[in-house]
Formats: structure tokens, sequence, C-alpha cells
């Protein structure tokens, strides 16, 4: 649904975004990871048509965003961290004025969304009596109204409290399970997006360090605690029996492939090096993002 | 779709309480005026004048001519002052505040949304002096009787008379070319609106356009160049109370100041359409 073919922006002499390529499919929650500055809300904001692409091509929904934005936008939704109304009008005015952007929508449709999200008996309040909650939700309500097929979110959970935060990611399920709606989440809350997210982007200084499923990310883990009187020495003899492909700070290890955990139990008291204890480590999304963010300047080639 | 749209820019308009500074500070100034041409020596002022050229004065101390009176340094000083103010608000704010990316993330063209902005300023214009000219007129009769018009400008040598229902006819003619004048001061500060700066700077850098205009006009070396100074054409509505009128000179400055309100807002919209939206 977003497609990013060599996508550049500079700012003065200041890359944010560099040569980025980037597939959102139809039907994911891609989330789009990387630090403060790294280029998440620059890519962002063209693919919605805010900020003009130095070069490159930006397509949302198979048309050039830069030559034919609004048929580009017309099913699609956006929030943005902390998100702007009119304040001075209540949250019913605002869903109509910001509907009227888009296409004809009807009191029907808005009374609709106003319930999906959970603001009825405030919608007729004023903006500027509304809690941080509630103006997330009048949010995601305005993002709504054009019955989009793919919302993108920008650092949706910035601002709100552990509660909020929980409900939002539930309210994100919600749209992609009861809605099937395709989901961009930019964030650098990792928890959040290792648990919504079924594809990721990380980006680093600009350039994208990493494109692919979160199964690949955890199917890239392999790595055990090993626990042994003799770390050296039975490394030494499990690399010579092809067992593992790395060890590392004199505890961990990383298993060749379809190797197991008991071939490894097996091999080492056949040579006789007492095992204390041994056992699969998850490797979390951030310490797969951690490691790809600090082993990042060295890479030449992004994926 | 674009009535709708130009509705949403009304509503967001005259939603918010800043865009009444103008219509408070107009019924304030005004009222002002009213009492201290009630109660100071320039009735009297007025009434010497009339007088001396043959007129009896009762005639026409009226709620016309006061009315007029008191139109002539809001219309001055304080029209463009809040209309620029108004104008300077119109994309910056909105920039500011961060509506204008959520606007943008919707389907509508920046050129649309930059235009149905641009006529809700010029309904805003229309609407401030409708209101200006009612209020100065109605306020005027509650202390002044209904009667003929006086009408002096003295930077025109306009010195006229009119009876009570032709001096009506002229001021309610009047307020289309101020409403011409505030039209393009809103456009200028509209433009600069447009560019990536605060709305305060958006309204600074209109009022002091038109200050530079005002100055450089009045300076004698530029008297032949007088046509090149936007202010030079705000002085139609006062043209319209000489006999006979100056149609064509007249005709000639309200294009100027067409013009220059379509241009300001095509530069405008030029801007806009190359600036990045960021937050």
């Amino acid at each position: 649904m977003i497609a990013l073919n060599q996508v550049t922006k500079k700012f003065g002499a200041r890359v944010a975004v560099n040569e980025l390529t980037l597939q959102v499919p139809r039907g994911e929650v891609f989330g789009l990871l990387g630090h403060n500055g790294a280029g998440k809300s620059t890519a962002i904001g063209m693919m919605l048509g805010q900020v003009w692409p130095t070069s490159g091509e930006v397509k949302v929904c198979g048309q050039d965003v830069q030559t034919r934005r609004a048929a580009a936008l017309q099913k699609v939704g956006a929030i943005f961290e902390a998100p702007a109304f009119y304040d001075y009008l209540s949250g019913w005015s605002n869903l109509e004025i910001l509907s009227h952007y888009s296409a004809p929508t009807s009191s029907e449709r808005i009374r609709e969304v106003v319930q999906w999200v959970g603001l009825n008996g405030r919608e007729h309040s004023k903006v500027r009596t509304y809690s941080h909650g509630m103006r997330a939700r009048l949010a995601l309500a305005q993002a709504l109204l054009p019955q989009p097929e793919m919302l993108i979110l920008d650092e949706p959970g910035n601002g709100l409290d552990p509660e909020g935060i929980a409900e939002m990611r539930q309210t994100i399920s919600r749209l992609h399970d009861e809605l099937g709606l395709t989901i961009l989440l930019s964030s650098h809350q990792l928890s959040e997006v290792e648990q919504l997210c079924s594809r990721i982007a990380v980006l680093n200084q600009g350039r994208k360090v990493f494109e692919g499923r979160m199964a690949d990310v955890k199917a890239e883990q392999g790595r055990v605690l090993l626990k042994t009187p003799d770390f050296p020495a039975a490394t030494a003899r499990l690399h010579q029996l092809g067992l593992i492909t790395a060890a590392s700070d004199g505890k961990h290890i990383v298993l060749g492939e379809s190797r197991t955990t008991a071939e490894v139990t097996k091999a080492l008291v056949a040579a006789d090096i007492a095992v204390e204890g041994i056992w699969q480590q998850d490797q979390t999304l951030e310490d797969f993002y951690l490691s790809l963010v600090k082993s990042a300047p060295s890479k030449s080639n992004p994926a | 779709m674009f009535l709708a749209q130009l509705n949403n820019e009304l509503w967001k308009l005259f939603g918010k309480k800043r865009t009444y500074i103008g219509f408070g500070a107009f019924v304030l100034v005004q009222t002002v005026m009213l009492l201290m041409f009630k109660y100071t020596r320039w009735q009297a002022q007025f009434e010497r004048m009339l007088s001396g050229n043959g007129y009896l004065a009762s005639d026409y101390i009226s709620a016309l001519t006061v009315a007029l009176v008191m139109l002539i340094p809001q219309v001055l000083l304080l029209l463009p002052l809040y209309v620029t103010l108004v104008g300077g608000d119109l994309v910056a704010k909105e920039a500011e505040d961060g509506t204008l990316r959520m606007i943008l993330s919707r389907p509508i063209s920046r050129f649309r949304l930059l235009l149905v902005k641009w006529l809700a300023g010029m309904l805003f214009c229309a609407v401030l002096v409708l209101m200006l000219d009612l209020v100065a007129l109605g306020f005027a009769r509650l202390l002044f009787p209904w009667k003929g018009m006086f009408a002096f400008f003295p930077m025109h040598q306009t010195f006229g008379v009119f009876p009570a229902g032709e001096g009506l006819t002229l001021y309610a003619f009047s307020a289309l070319f101020v409403v011409a004048n505030a039209v393009a001061q809103l456009s200028v500060s509209f433009m600069f609106s447009c560019f990536n700066i605060k709305p305060a700077a958006a309204t600074i850098l209109a009022l002091s356009y038109l200050f530079m205009n005002m100055v450089m006009e009045n300076i004698p070396f530029f008297r032949g160049y007088q046509n090149w100074f936007v202010t030079h054409h705000f002085d139609c509505w006062q043209r319209v109370f000489q006999t006979p009128a100056p149609w064509p000179q007249m005709l000639q400055s309200e294009v100027i100041l067409l013009a220059i309100s379509a241009t300001a807002f095509l530069i405008g919209a030029s801007v806009f359409q190359v600036r990045d939206i960021k937050s």
C-alpha cells in the first residue's frame, strides 16, 4: 500500500532521509522504528505529501503522492504525536470540519465513529475540556471518518500514561482485526511495536538498516546461555563440532543452523566438560534494535 | 464540497475570540470619538466651517456627518491593524498550532485550501466593514439627528453637502471601497502568513509594508510615482463624496487593488506549495 523507492530528503546540507526504499504490504501492521531524528516523521511527511522528497518516488495506494496526492490519500487516515484540534470548538465540530477536507460525511457516519472510539457523551463538549486520552480518541475518530483502508500513526503513544498506552495498543489491534486496516506505526516504544507489528523497518540516521518480518527477528535469536566452569574449552569443542557459530561475553553461544541445546549438552558431557546450566534466551526487539543501531555506522550497505 | 470547506473556514474564523478583537476595538473607539465630538470643541469647529461656507450648521451636524467623521481615522489606522492581524493568522496560526498538518493529511490540495481561506478572509473583511459602518451610524444616531450629510476630506479638498437620502447612499457606497482596501491589506498579510513564519511576524511584515508605502507616498520626491504605492489607492472611499466623483481614477485604483490582492495571493500560494509542512 505504501512504496518508497530510493527516496532522499535533504534540509539544506542535512540529509534527513537517505535513499530509503520501503514497502508496506496491504494487511500488515508495519512498525517504523528509529531514534529521535532518525527520519521517521520526515518519511511519514513524504508519504502524506506534506514534505517534498529531494529525489525518489513515493507511492501510496498505487498513486504517486507528488503528482496525484488527492487520489493517493483518499483512503488514508493519519494520527500524529500530540494531535492538534480547534480547542474552542466541540469535538463534533472538529470532526465535521476535518471530514469536509476528504469527502462528504454524514452525521450518521460521525456518530458511528464517535461510538467506535468511545467518545459518545462528550462529543459536543469543547475540545479544550478533553483529557489527553480523549484527544487521542478524537484523533483516531478523525482518521477513521473517511473509511480508510490504511492508517498512518506517527508516535501515537507519546505523552500517554501506561493505561493510555495499553488502551492505544488494544485499539490498534482492534483496528487491524475488526476493520482490517493496514497500519503503519512509527514509534520508538519498542515493546509496543514488538507486540503489535507483523513487519518492521529500522531507520538510523536517515538510512534503513533493517526491514523484515517480526518473525524473522525472533528467528534470528538462537542465543543460548551456557553455564560451565570452563567456557573457553567448551566453546572450542562446540566450534570444532560445528554446533555453534559464535560465542561471547563468557556465557553466550549462538547455535548453528538446526542445532539444539540437547545436542550441545550431549557433546559437552561427552567431552567431560561440566554443564551447570543451559537455556535458550529470547532476544527481545530491544536487543535486536540496539545491536542494529550500534553496528549501523560501520554498515556501508543498508538492508 | 467547496462551499462546505468555505463554511469550515468561516466557522473556524468566527469561532475564535481573537477574531472579535477588531469588532470590540471599533465599538470602543467609536464610543470615545462620539463623546468627544459631542462634548468637546470638535463639533464647534465643524459648525464654523459650515457657516463659513454659507451653510446652516444645524442642518448638517447629523448622524451621517458624525458617522463619516468617525470612520476616517478608523479606516486609516484601525482597519489595517485588525485586518492584517486576522490575515496573518489564517495560515501561520494553523501551522503553529499543528492543525495545518492534520488538514494536510487529507486529500485536499494546498491551493484549494488556501483559496477557501482567502475567500473566508474576504468575507471577514466585508463583515468587519459592514459592522464598522453600521455601528458608527447607529451610535451617531443615538446623539445626533437624522439630517443632511457634510463630507470634508482636506487631503483631496473634498467639501460636500448632501441631503440625508443621498448622503446615506454615498455612505453605503463608500463601504464597498473600504472593503476593497481591507481585502488588499488582508491579502498582503495572508501572503506573509503562507511563509514559514510566526503569525505575529506575518502581521508585522504586512503592516510594515503598508506603513512604508504610506511614508514613501508622502515624500515629495515620489509624488510623481504615487500610483506605485498601494496606500495611494486606499482613499477611493473618500473620493466617492467628491462632486463630480473622479470615476476613471477610482476605477483605476480599484483595478490596481484587485491586482495587488490577486498577486499577493498567488505569491503566497506559490510559496506554500513548495513548503515542507513539519511539526
